[in-house]
Order: C-alpha cells, then structure tokens, then sequence
C-alpha cells in the first residue's frame, strides 16, 4: 500500500515518506497487550519472585536460595522430588498407554471404508469435552467399594477377587489416576493423528495397494513414516499437558493434599499447595514462585529438546 | 480376498464398539441415576429409572440449596466475553500478521504463538499479585482477562495459518474501491474466516468452561464461582447426597454436550484442515 | 499376450450410473487412449481396470484371463498416476524397488530392473534423491519407471501429463511414445486433452457420459466422426457446425450447396473444419469478418454470416482483414461432415457424385 519512488538522475531523490500504517498497530495491539500483561509478565514475574524471600518481615532479594531449599531441605526436597518422580511417571504412562491407543483409534476410523466413522469419532471425543470434576468424580463412584459398580462388573467375568479399592491405595492411586486421565484425554491425540492419516495422500496409498500392499503393511510402511512429525507434536502437546494440567484431576478426586500419602502428588498439585497452603501447610509464595519457575524449566528442557532435536530430525515430506 | 476384508472389518466394528461403550458408560451412569432415588442409587446403580425408582430430588436439592443459576450465568459470562475477546482480538491480529509486512512481523508473530507451548498457569503466582493489584481479585473480570490471554495464542495461530491460505486478490479489490483498511477487516475478512470460527470457538470455549484452576486461585468468592467450581464444591459439601451431586454433574455436562453436537461437524473438520502442522 | 477385453462393463455409484455396459478389445502391444469430457467415466474406468474399483457389472480379462475378482497386485498391471503418487520418504532408488521388495523378490533381480528402468527414463543421476527434491517432470519419469520395473503385461496411465506445464507436455509426450516404441507394452492411457490422445494412440475411444462414442485410430476418428460429438471434440481448433438445409439431396447454407448427401429433405447438421475452409472469391460462404488472430506461421478469421451463423477459419500464412469487410470461403465437399436430428454422421457426397 505503501510504496517509495525515486527517479535515477534527478539530484533530489522524490522519495514519498512512508506513512506509518497506524491500523498495524490497532489490530495488533489489544491482544499483544492483554496477552503480555496477563500470561507473559506474569511468568516473567515468577520466575523474578523466585528469587526473593520474606526475612524479617521484608521482601529481599536471595538468589537462588530457594532452590537450594527446594532440591536439598528435607521438607521440601521430599515433596518436590516426590512429585517430579510421580509427574514423570504420568508422563511415562501416557505416552506408553494414551498415545498407542490413540493411534490405533484412528487408523481404525481412517479405514476409507469404514461405516458409521463420524459417530465413532463424535462418541470418543465426547469423554475430552466433559469437565475433570465430572470425570474425577464419576469414575471415584465407579470404582468405589461402596456403590459396587466395579466389583459387581468383576465378579461378572469371574475377576471378582481381583477388586481392590484403587484409588485409595498408595501403590495403585497414580496408575488409577492415570488411567482416568488416559481415559479422558485419548481424544485430542487421536484426533491428530487421524487428521495426520487422512493427509496422506490417496493416490499414494492407491499406488501401494498396486505394489501388493495390504492394509496392515501400508500402515507400518507408508502411513506410519508419514506421520511421524504428528507424533512428535503428540510427545510434546502430552508433556506439557501431564506436566500442568494433571492438577485438575488429581485435585478433583484426591484432593489438595494428592493422596494417599502424596503417592498422587505432581507438579501442579505441590504447586498449588506451596503457594496457598493447604489445611496445616502455610502458603509461601516465593516457593511457590520457585516450584513454578522449576516446572517452567522442565518445560522448556522439554520443548527445546522437540523443537531442535525431535522436530529436525522429523523432516515433513511435503513435496 | 473379499471375505478376508469382511472379517477384518467386523474385527474393526468390534473394537470400536467396545471402545465406543467403554467411552460412553460413565455418561450413561450419570444421567440415569441422576434421575433416581437415593435408595435405587444405592440399590441397583446399573438399571434404568422406572416408575418406582425415578425421582427428580436430584435436581431438585441441586435447584435449592445451591445457587447453580448464579454459578451457570457466571460461567456462561465469562466464557462467553472470553471468547468474543479471543474471536477478535485473535482475528485481528492474524490479520494484521497475515496481511501486512512490518519490521519485526516475524518475531511479533512468533512471540505471541509461543503461549501455545508455555502454560499460563505457571504465572499463577504473579498473575494473583497483579490481579489483586489491579483490584479484581474475585471479579469475573479478572478471569475472563486471563482465559482470553490464554486463548489467544491458538487462536492466533489457526486464524494466521488459514488466512495465509486465502488470496490478496479480494482484499485488493477493496482497496481499489477505497475502503479503509479496517472496513476491509470487519467487511471482507471477518466473513472469509467463517469456516475455522466454529474451530476456533470449541478449542477455546471448552478448557474455559470446565477450568477448575483459575476460578478456584483467582474468583473462588460466592458470587463469581462458576459451575465447575461450583460442581466441585457441592460435591465436597453432599458427598453422601448423591442425587444431588450427580444431577449437579449432568447439569455441568449439559452445555458442552450441546455445543458439541451443534458443532462437531465444524470442530473435526477444522481440526482436520489446520491442526496437522507440526 | 497381454491383450485386454472388457465385457458388458456397467458401474454405478449408488443410483448414479457411471458407466454404461462398455465393450472394448484392446490388442497386444496396442496404446489406446481413452479420452473424452470430465465426468465422461474414462478414469473410473480405468480404475477398474487397475482394480482400484469394481465394477457393478461385467468382465474383466488381462491376457485371456479373469481378472475382476483380483485385487490390483495380482493383475498384471502397474499404473502412472496424475499426481505421480511417488512415496515421500523413500528415495528414488527405493521407489523403483519398493513394490519388489515387499514382494521379496531376490535384491540382485530388484537391482537389475531398477538399473533398466533408470537407463531406460535417465534417472541415475537422481537415485539416491527424494521426490521433494525433484521437479514435476522428473518425478514423472520416477513414477514411470515404478511402473516399469514392475515389468507389468498392461500400463495404466491416469492424466499423468495433467499437471505439467505446457512445454513439458509436449517433450513429455514425445518420451512416452518413445518409450512405448522400445518397449512395446499394451498400454492403456487416459486423458482429456485431445491433442494427447491423436498423437500418442494407436486406437482411441472417445467416452461420453459412460458410453463409448467411437472406437478407432486417430485419422479415422478425425476423417469419419461417427457423430457431431466425436467431430467436435476431435481436432483443434474445433470444428464448425452449421444449421444447413437439405433439399434434393443438396446441402445448403444460405442458399448455397458445399455438397450433396443422402440425408432426407429438412433440417440437418453440417460439420466443417477450420482448416479445410479456404479463402475463395467465389466461395459459397460468404460472411462478414469479425474477429481475426495472427499466430504468425498461421491466421484464425471469425465470420459472421448471413443468417447469423458464426464460422471460424484458419489460413495458411499472415492475412490482413479488416473487421467488417466481406470474406467468402470455401470448402471441397468431401471435407463436409453431415449430420442427421440426431447428430449420427451421414455419408456425403462430393457435387460430383462420388462419396465421401
């Protein structure tokens, strides 16, 4: 819209000055500003108030002091290690669990020929749409003692002696979380894989069928090398996601506290509970500043190792 | 040959059938007894509400003796500005870094997608200082400010990537008839990004209404909770009372069931066209 | 032998009927083409063919045997796709190999032919290349060669020039008829564009809403329409058609006769070439000039006649017109294509008497 022009031997060069384009700025600027203000100053702050403590009353600086504190002092070193250990382990779960099931999901409903694929696809990404309180608390009634949901259905397949109360056993509460989380969230990658399979190209898969291929032998050798970048972009979408978002559910059904005995405790849960308390624990927020800049770090080690490691090496075959 | 792909498809039907029930029994559990009397709760959880065990006291404890109505309207306020804010100020701003080329376009464009990887919750700690700074600790403003930073940056990201994909030409075309750059915004290119609005709106919409974690640090007060919270709430209050928790879950469920339906054909379709780029 | 018969082919998608009941023999080493308007069923057919789609009913025979009930791998076919359909994450030497391999087929055979199809299509400079670093014309070749190694009884060839520029059609088209020369393959070629279709075919069959209007080689579809339709899309720039009157025998247009025919007294159809019309000052069409276009070696003059009718022309060399100016043509009568109310070709005659 803007244009400069000169004429070659004119001694004045009849340059029009560029009129600042002020619309630019109007569009851009409302949601730069509420986006700065409100998610990126507040984590640049965070990660500033990790380094300050309250000591005799004031706020004054003390360096890295409370990672110290957080990695070696007993009560919080146990906590924050307890909960990085469980968070990695959720993550390991889903990973190892959601992601094949999601994969398998959709190159079932990515069958051309299937019937009825679209009320598949409706019913299974109905469980990511409904609110965590409604899942957590749903499947605590499920697989409750009490209500006899689970055990009735046990003893239906003769597995009756099998039935423990999971969600209320140390050894057993983060994998039955878990599996609740896989439960609810199997959707969103299986959605992305499948829009990954339906991008490859027809014609391709027609071409293999003419090579001899079958259906199984075309998903191993033509649509799963196709669609390796989506499943990086899955790796890192269920890393971040395991590493934040799990607070919701784990608090829903286990509480502030990520019982039995913080076996459930992850990330955002001893987040949460640094920062406001929790029944006998004192609130303090420079931990809590602290415990949020660690989780902040181990997200970035995450996506900086997708973004330059994983994604290079996953080069898109676009032609 | 074609019996083998008989087989193999019925396998298929099977597996996703089983699946199919696995996903939606918990739904199905809820909805039936809420509609139940406590005993037949208790007494029979699998079986379907007749005549003798149906009852609405569910709903009903849910109506009285908690103030669902307020929590329904405050969540419907502060997802429903959220996503108008997010709609357009992200459609703005696609705009502007689709259309236009600027000194520093690039790193503008980068640093306002980058949200979609670093979580809001992180700023948790300063975001409740600057909240409460700004005056509007329990307000529904404070909330809707914050889910609207949080949903920009997707936003942000689909309206850019498929704005790329329309052409300069009809927008040209405006400019040789005269219109302003901003008429040309909100007459011509507002109504070219139809097609993702619906994608746009259900990614956002969804983690808005059912986010516990905002309402509970930022709004927990009375008058500002929202239903999720609410939900959490009763259940903490009427444990045992489970009618009523559970009518107050199939409330919780409803709206989004709605949209759901309303808009999935838009959502997967929009999911299918945009979401793939890594 | 690989000879092809399709039998009684019918093929509807639900309740649209796509194909309708085609006939076709096709001999050893043969190259048809099968061309004709999108939609015409010429690439559903050829599906078909490669097994991609069955047929609702109908036979299919490769080689004298039955092949319809055999999934594409088993049939004897390879086939060339319009989007090359290359595999992304393989080389080029995997893409040629990729069908044998999987077959396990000893690696010193899979070598050997992927070596001849390399010399054969001058692809071993780019062996090691993936498809995104090649352009369109060589992914083309790789796409051909695939097919090549494959050492198929009948090729299948899906629009593959479609999406090529125009320069490298016409060196593209030359390659293939090469490449049939050497290697003498029946070849089945489908396209829309008709100048693919005279240069390449031994035999071509026009398709038309899932029919086949005309079997027949390339002169013989352009020298004998067998009716307005085929005329029409057979050469370039397509031929005139004319609102004449028969009378006695004689066809005329405004009350002039280009030739006589055994067409019955009334109405009919007069089909004449652009390139069979000649200026001629006392020429029976006479009309008014108004448009013409200078190619150069060659001149396209509009004319406007009498009774409205339009006619195009195409003359040797550079002419000057002026629009508006008087033009007369003329046409020899064996070059008239009549046709009767239901565009079928009539035979004409010359003025003279002898048929055409």
């Amino acid at each position: 819209m803007s244009t400069s022009a000169e004429t070659p031997d004119s001694g004045v060069s009849l340059r029009r000055r560029t009129p600042i384009r002020w619309y630019i700025l109007v569009f851009l600027a409302p949601a730069t500003l509420i986006y700065t203000v409100f998610a990126i100053y507040p984590i640049a702050e965070s990660l500033r108030l990790s380094l300050f403590q309250v000591e005799s009353g004031e706020r004054s600086y003390v360096g890295f002091a409370n990672y110290a504190r957080l990695m070696s002092e007993p009560y919080w070193a146990e906590q924050f290690w307890n909960a990085f250990k469980n968070n990695v382990l959720l993550f390991l779960l889903h990973m190892l669990i959601q992601n094949p099931i999601a994969l398998a999901l959709a190159a079932m409903l990515s069958v051309p020929t299937l019937k009825g694929a679209a009320t598949y696809r409706t019913i299974f990404f109905l469980p990511t749409l409904l609110s965590v309180v409604v899942v957590g608390f749903i499947w605590q009634l499920i697989l409750s003692p009490l209500w006899g949901v689970t055990p009735a259905f046990m003893n239906f397949i003769g597995a009756g002696s099998f039935f423990r109360p999971w969600l209320g056993l140390e050894t057993s509460a983060l994998v039955t979380v878990t599996l609740i989380s896989i439960w609810q969230y199997v959707g969103i990658p299986m959605m992305l894989f499948y829009a990954a399979l339906l991008n490859v190209p027809e014609e391709t898969i027609e071409a293999a069928r003419i090579d001899g291929l079958s259906g199984w032998s075309i998903f191993w050798k033509i649509k799963l090398p196709l669609i390796l970048p989506t499943l990086g972009l899955v790796g890192i979408l269920t890393y971040i996601g395991n590493f934040t978002a799990s607070f919701d559910l784990i608090y829903s059904i286990q509480g502030g506290l990520a019982g039995p005995d913080g076996s459930t405790d992850v990330m955002g849960t001893f987040l949460f509970r640094t920062f406001f308390g929790f029944q006998s624990q004192l609130g303090d927020v420079y931990m809590g500043a602290t415990v949020a800049s660690m989780l902040f770090f181990i997200i970035l080690v995450g996506v900086g190792t997708y973004l330059f490691g994983v994604q290079r090496r996953l080069q898109r075959y676009t032609s | 040959m074609i019996m083998r792909e008989r087989i193999s498809s019925a396998g298929i039907h099977a597996v996703l059938l089983a699946y199919s029930a696995l996903a939606l029994f918990p739904l199905a559990l809820i909805v039936i007894n809420s509609l139940k009397s406590k005993r037949a709760i208790f007494g029979s959880p699998l079986a379907i509400p007749d005549a003798e065990s149906f009852s609405a006291e569910g709903y009903a404890s849910v109506l009285t003796n908690s103030d669902f109505p307020l929590y329904f309207s405050n969540s419907l306020i502060v997802t429903g500005v959220s996503l108008v804010l997010i709609l357009l100020l992200g459609a703005m701003a696609a705009h502007a870094l689709s259309e236009y080329r600027f000194p520093g376009d690039a790193f503008i464009g980068i640093y306002l997608i980058l949200g979609i990887m670093v979580p809001i919750r992180l700023g948790t700690v300063a975001l409740l200082e600057l909240i409460v700074d700004m005056g509007l600790a329990n307000t529904l403003t404070a909330l809707i400010l914050v889910y609207t930073a949080q949903g920009l940056p997707i936003a942000i990201f689909i309206f850019t990537e498929f704005l790329r994909s329309v052409s300069r030409e009809i927008k040209d075309s405006a400019r040789i008839d005269g219109l302003s750059e901003y008429r040309i915004f909100f007459e011509v290119v507002v109504p070219l990004v139809r097609p993702v609005i619906a994608t746009v709106a259900v990614f956002s919409m969804i983690p808005i209404w059912n986010d516990l974690w905002f309402p509970l640090i930022l709004s927990p007060g009375e008058e500002t909770r929202t239903v999720t919270l609410g939900v959490q709430q009763f259940i903490g209050q009427y444990t045992v009372n489970w009618g009523a928790v559970l009518a107050a879950l199939s409330v919780a469920i409803l709206p989004v069931l709605v949209m759901y339906m309303i808009f999935s054909k838009q959502l997967i379709r929009g999911i299918t066209a945009g979401a793939v780029k890594g | 032998m690989a000879t092809l018969d399709l039998k009684g082919i019918r093929k509807s998608f639900g309740k649209l009927e796509v194909i309708r009941d085609i006939d076709l023999a096709v001999n050893d080493g043969e190259l048809v083409v099968f061309v004709g308007p999108s939609g015409c069923g010429k690439s559903t057919m050829l599906r078909m063919i490669a097994g991609l789609e069955t047929a609702t009913q109908g036979e299919i025979h490769i080689g004298g045997q039955r092949v319809d009930h055999l999934p594409p791998a088993d049939r004897g076919i390879a086939m060339v796709f319009q989007s090359y359909a290359l595999y992304p994450h393989k080389d080029v030497r995997g893409n040629l190999g990729f069908a044998l391999k999987h077959a396990k087929v000893d690696p010193a055979e899979i070598n050997r032919r992927v070596n001849i199809a390399s010399d054969i299509l001058g692809l071993s400079e780019m062996m090691e290349r993936k498809p995104r670093e090649l352009s369109g014309g060589q992914r083309q070749r790789v796409a051909i060669g695939r097919a090549i190694v494959r050492e198929p009884d009948v090729f299948l060839f899906d629009e593959p020039l479609s999406n090529l520029d125009a320069a490298l059609r016409v060196h593209m088209r030359v390659e293939i008829l090469k490449l049939h020369q050497r290697i003498g393959n029946t070849m089945i070629y489908v396209t829309h564009d008709q100048v693919e279709a005279m240069t390449l075919a031994d035999r071509i069959v026009v398709f038309r809403d899932g029919n086949i209007e005309q079997v027949g080689t390339p002169l013989e579809l352009y020298r004998q329409p067998a009716n307005a339709f085929v005329a029409g899309f057979i050469g370039s720039p397509a031929m005139n058609f004319l609102v004449a009157e028969v009378s006695g025998g004689q066809v005329r247009v405004a009350d002039r006769t280009l030739c006589t025919s055994s067409a019955p007294d009334g109405p009919a159809k007069l089909g004449l070439r652009p390139e069979h019309l000649e200026l001629d000052d006392n020429g029976p069409l006479e009309g008014k000039v108004s448009v013409f276009e200078h190619l150069g070696g060659e001149s396209f003059v509009h004319l406007t006649l009498a009774d409205e009718q339009t006619l195009v022309a195409k003359l040797d060399g550079a002419h000057e017109f002026v629009p508006g100016a008087t033009c007369r043509l003329a046409i020899a009568p064996e070059q008239c294509h009549v046709f009767d109310a239901d565009d079928q070709r009539i035979t004409t005659r010359a003025i003279s008497g002898e048929a055409a």
